[in-house]
């Protein structure tokens, strides 16, 4: 199997194309040293390997995942570079196709979106441009699919393949990549293209260099290089030049192969743009959007879902199994365990993936249509205020599906102080394994406003992370300005397809959690409810669990719900917050009582119901996303600190709200 | 020569200088192909000094007002 290697800008259409040459992700792990996703497929043929890079306008790396890609290519030597170029944007895409035209390996061109360039009167040749290039060039459509059978065979053809054209660089530039080529060791990598990275600046290739020569060395010849090159010209610095040499060179390409028959700009995005990104409507038309998204998650969709799953697990399903485990002669105990245990826990759980999936639905069709980027723009403004920069709602977005990727997401801010702001406030973002704790609470207590009670958590959420973020930026984490910079891509209607699959990708950990971690710890949960000091088999209130529980209650009487249950919850919810639902449904059914929801309805009343509701938003990230935190900062000071200031936060809100709320005359 | 930012809403600038505006944002918009010589235009401004869209080669860009500021354009 031959190894390919996937490259592109932002928003080419590389995942598009990454689904059309794959049936799906081979595996999906870290890169080394970072939690940035690694993605491999096996190609539709079978006869290489695809592995996605994240995506990039050129080599030298601004931001943490910009960094995977240049490290990727240090690294690695691929048999073959697949570079997808959007057709209808072609200038600015070939910046990077000429960085990877240096690097020497063979390299093929997927000219993407040619459906959109054609619409917009822009005419490619594709020979000539492969040609010019000295790489293949296959015009394809990702979308549909087009052109990706032609594109397979020719990454296939390996051995017949020549290295590209490289760019040549006027005098003195290239008597300069010349001469520190001679010098590179061949083992450190192909020569001229890491003479070029290191003059451009590329901080991966630097210190790659710098193992290899002397640093001092190579800082002298940075110097003269570039004093001998800017005295020719009027550019700022190097960086510049070599990327003027690179646009003249595409200019160059383009009038050989590139027609411009009419530039008729789309006109759908500017009229959607005009009232999504309006003045005085964009905020409010997003609180709308997330709204409605409560509203099909739950009163349209997802719930209706959910309480037909409930009626078949607690029904049908448990009978059934109970009269199965009858027959076979279980003995008590194994009825036990999987019946008040498995059954309670892993069901309790189970039956929120149709709200779940709904909201990672809506989630993945906000990150393909464009529209996540003109939140970041909305939105800009409000997070300056706090210190931070629109950009980093996008995790915050992200996180509202799972903290976990919310917080790897991060890692496409530039400015590492906003990075660690946004690592830390993420986990204050209401993940979909909590809404099935508003989900179980609202079903019980707030029929009638559910989703405006929801809605209500998520705000909360964020307004704590924005106030945080300003204290924090004011105290602890000083540091360099905000940037803002963001492409607001064409809009654009998601494929099902493609939906289809970032919902699965996205939805299946919890499933799988599901299967492995909640149903171990239901076991585990059950045991404690099921032993206590006096043996097996004793009655609840004398179990491990009510000792646990007790242990804490005290201290969340004055939060209006010092019940042991509570607090026993609140403890295994740490491993994560689906395991509030499963312990209350393990401990409500050991208990005998009726049904977890006529139990919660004796235990709570509505205000300590929304009092505790806080509180599980708030008080400590999950086991999983504590994890994420420590890799991501690499710091076990800051990993504390995030869980610290959220119990903190998480209490005294809590508190607010309950004493405000019985002030007020509610209950 | 003039900032960006006065540049009439919907018609077109060259621009000319960028050398005020920070390191990492020229940066990025050389990355997005706005560089010294490109043409330009500036869409929309949000309210209370939010961020501009500008326009590019048929491609658009959000950045803060502040930098749109720094960037110097020549009036089409
Ligand atoms: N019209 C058209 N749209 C495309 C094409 N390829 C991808 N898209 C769309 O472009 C958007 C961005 O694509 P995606 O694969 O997520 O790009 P990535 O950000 O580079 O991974 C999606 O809405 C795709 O459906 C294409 O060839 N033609």
């Amino acid at each position: 199997m031959i190894s390919v290697a996937l490259l592109g800008n932002p928003n080419t259409g590389k995942t598009s194309l990454f689904n059309a040459l794959t049936r799906s992700y081979e595996y999906v792990g870290n890169w080394a040293g970072v939690t940035v996703e690694k993605k491999v497929g096996v190609l539709l043929d079978k006869k290489g390997e695809l592995v996605d890079l994240p995506g990039v306008y050129s080599l030298s790396p601004l931001s943490r995942d910009e960094a995977v890609t240049s490290e990727y290519l240090l690294q690695t030597a691929p048999d073959v570079v697949l570079n997808v170029v959007d057709a209808s944007q072609i200038e600015r895409n070939l910046h990077l196709t000429l960085q990877l035209a240096d690097y020497g390996r063979p390299l093929v061109v997927a000219l993407n979106m040619t459906d959109v360039a054609e619409g917009r009167g822009v005419q490619i040749d594709p020979a000539e441009l492969a040609r010019q290039l000295g790489a293949a060039v296959i015009p394809v459509v990702a979308r549909t699919e087009k052109g990706c059978r032609e594109l397979l065979r020719e990454i296939a053809r390996t051995g017949e393949r020549t290295v590209p054209v490289r760019t040549a660089y006027a005098a003195p530039l290239e008597e300069a990549i010349a001469e520190l080529e001679a010098r590179i060791p061949a083992d450190a990598g192909p020569g001229r293209w890491l003479a070029l990275q290191f003059l451009e600046g590329n901080e991966a290739v630097v210190q790659r260099l710098r193992k290899v020569l002397p640093a001092a060395w190579l800082d002298a010849f940075f110097r003269s290089t570039e004093a001998a090159v800017l005295a020719r010209t009027e550019c700022r610095d190097l960086q510049q030049y070599i990327r003027q040499q690179r646009s003249d060179r595409i200019a160059n390409i383009l009038s050989a192969c590139c027609r411009r028959v009419s530039s008729s700009s789309s006109t759908f995005s500017e009229k959607l743009d005009a009232i999504v990104t309006h003045k005085w409507l964009g905020i409010p038309i997003f609180l709308l959007f997330m709204f409605l998204t409560f509203k099909l998650t739950f009163d349209w969709f997802g719930t209706p879902i959910s309480d037909r799953l409930d009626a078949l697990l607690s029904g049908p399903v448990s009978d059934g199994l109970q009269r199965l485990l009858q027959q076979l002669g279980a003995a008590d105990f194994i009825q036990a365990v999987i019946l008040n245990g498995i059954v309670a826990g892993v069901g309790g759980v189970l039956v929120f993936v149709p709200q779940i999936f709904m909201l990672f639905l809506i989630i993945s069709f906000i990150e393909d249509s464009g529209y996540m980027a003109r939140i970041a723009t909305v939105m800009d403004k409000l997070m300056e205020g706090a210190g931070l920069n629109g950009k980093t709602f996008i995790p915050m977005i992200i996180g509202f599906g799972c903290n976990v990727p919310g917080i790897m997401a991060a890692r496409t801010i530039e400015q590492p102080r906003e990075r660690l702001l946004t690592i830390l406030l993420t986990p204050l973002m209401s993940c979909s394994a909590r809404l099935s704790v508003y989900s179980l609470f609202v079903g019980v207590f707030f029929q009638s406003h559910k989703a405006i009670i929801v809605l209500s958590l998520y705000v909360l959420g964020v307004v704590v992370a924005l106030t945080l973020a300003k204290l924090f930026s004011c105290t602890l984490a000083r540091g360099e300005e905000t940037i803002f910079v963001v492409e607001l891509p064409p809009y654009r209607f998601p494929q099902w397809k493609t939906l289809a699959r970032s919902t699965w990708e996205k939805g299946k950990g919890f499933v799988r959690k599901a299967g492995t971690f909640i149903f171990g710890g239901s076991v585990l949960i059950w045991l404690l409810s099921y032993t206590g000091f006096r043996g097996w088999n004793v009655p609840i209130d004398h179990s491990f669990m009510r000792s646990i529980g007790d242990l804490i209650a005290p201290l969340l009487q004055p939060l209006g719900f010092g019940n042991w249950q509570a607090g026993a919850a609140l403890i295994t919810g740490f491993l994560a917050k689906e395991v509030v639902v499963s312990t209350m449904g393990i401990i409500y059914a050991t208990s005998g009582d009726a049904g977890l929801q006529q139990a919660l309805g004796t235990y709570f009343s509505p205000l300590q119901a929304y009092s505790f509701m806080v509180f599980i938003l708030l008080y400590v990230p999950c086991l999983a996303t504590v994890g994420v935190i420590r890799k991501e900062t690499n710091s076990a000071k800051w990993t504390w600190f995030s869980v610290g200031y959220a119990l903190i936060v998480a209490y005294l809100l809590s508190i607010l709200i309950y004493r405000i709320g019985l002030l007020l005359g509610f209950h | 020569m003039m900032p960006l930012t006065q540049l009439q809403r919907g018609s077109r600038g060259k621009v000319t200088d960028m050398a005020s505006v920070s390191f990492m944002v020229r940066r990025r918009l050389s990355d997005l192909g706005v560089t010294e010589g490109s043409i330009v235009s500036v869409r929309k401004m949000l309210p209370f000094g939010g961020p501009c869209t500008i326009e590019s080669n048929g491609q658009w860009i959000a950045i803060r007002r502040k930098e749109a500021q720094a960037v110097r354009v020549l009036a089409l």
